[in-house]
């Protein structure tokens, strides 16, 4: 019973297919002047691209002013630091002990 | 013809414009979709729901090409270089779609295939329709196998090429979507 089903539905679906195939999809409307349409999306595109590059190379001395800036303010008001680690860290023990002595501790 | 469909005596002619295209001259590629939109437009339609998608699918195809130019080696006819790239496309589209598709009614069916025994199946244009919208609730890879092997009669080789998949996995697939497309048709959705 099964498998006459399946036979069944096998037949029917090769004959849907093979109708299918007869009806091929009209393309007349679409194909009509299509590689113009094409064209234009490519210039369009190739100018968004375009633009996007002129806008990447404007940005640049922007960046570079900026990055001058923020180097030349570093430079200027960054406070001065003992070179030696140790010394930096000597510095802030005698805070604790003169702190602690202060308080009584 | 070949048997894929693509004209087998203008290669030289193709791979001529591919390399006057990519040197910038855009008549040349204006040529080139000149000659192939027939066949893309053609491939595309079985997969496009109305024009206005068949439109987008076309346009996608040929925008690929053109950034992908370069990377035509040569070694294969221009058009089966353009055939994968048109599947991809429309791959692509198809699990793009996916789940828009995953409420379609499938009320159409009903009628037509409801006598199926009576001789007087439905029209080539109904046959399609009804096999369209069995085919939305393929999944994408199953659709993708069915239109290229059973629709548009390629072989397993050919679908293999085009797909990117094994052999194998084509038969494998091929086997199961039709499987599926029949549960579809005769109504018996798990679903």
């Amino acid at each position: 019973m099964n498998d006459k089903r399946r036979d069944r539905r096998d037949v029917e679906l090769d004959r849907y297919i093979a109708l299918a195939r007869q009806a091929p999809p009209d393309i007349s409307g679409v194909e009509r002047n299509f590689e113009t349409r094409v064209m234009a999306r490519i210039r369009e595109s190739r100018e968004q691209q375009d633009s996007w590059y002129a806008w990447a190379w404007r940005l640049v001395p922007v960046f570079l002013v900026l990055t001058l800036l923020l180097g030349g303010w570093s430079v200027l008001y960054s406070p001065v630091r003992p070179d030696d680690p140790m010394a930096t860290l000597a510095t802030g023990t005698q805070e604790v002990a003169l702190l602690d002595n202060l308080t009584g501790e | 013809m070949c048997a894929l469909g693509v004209p087998v005596a203008v290669p030289d002619e193709d791979a001529e414009l591919v390399r006057t295209a990519i040197a910038g001259d855009d008549e040349a590629f204006t040529e080139l979709v000149r000659r192939h939109k027939g066949t893309v437009l053609r491939s595309a339609a079985r997969f496009a729901r109305n024009p206005a998608e068949l439109e987008d699918l076309g346009q996608e195809t040929f925008l690929r090409v053109y950034r992908d130019l370069r990377s035509f080696r040569g070694d294969a006819p221009f058009g089966h270089w353009l055939s994968r790239i048109t599947v991809h496309v429309c791959y692509d589209a198809l699990r793009k779609r996916r789940r828009e598709e995953k409420d379609v009614s499938l009320e159409v069916l009903a009628a037509p295939v409801a006598d199926p025994s009576t001789g007087n199946g439905p029209s080539a244009q109904l046959a399609r329709m009804i096999l369209d919208q069995a085919m939305s609730r393929l999944k994408p890879e199953d659709r993708l196998v069915i239109t290229l092997y059973e629709l548009e009669d390629r072989s397993v080789r050919e679908v293999a090429e085009l797909t990117g998949w094994s052999e194998t996995a084509v038969k494998v697939r091929a086997f199961r979507a039709r499987q599926a497309l029949k549960r579809h048709i005769g109504g018996d959705d798990e679903r």
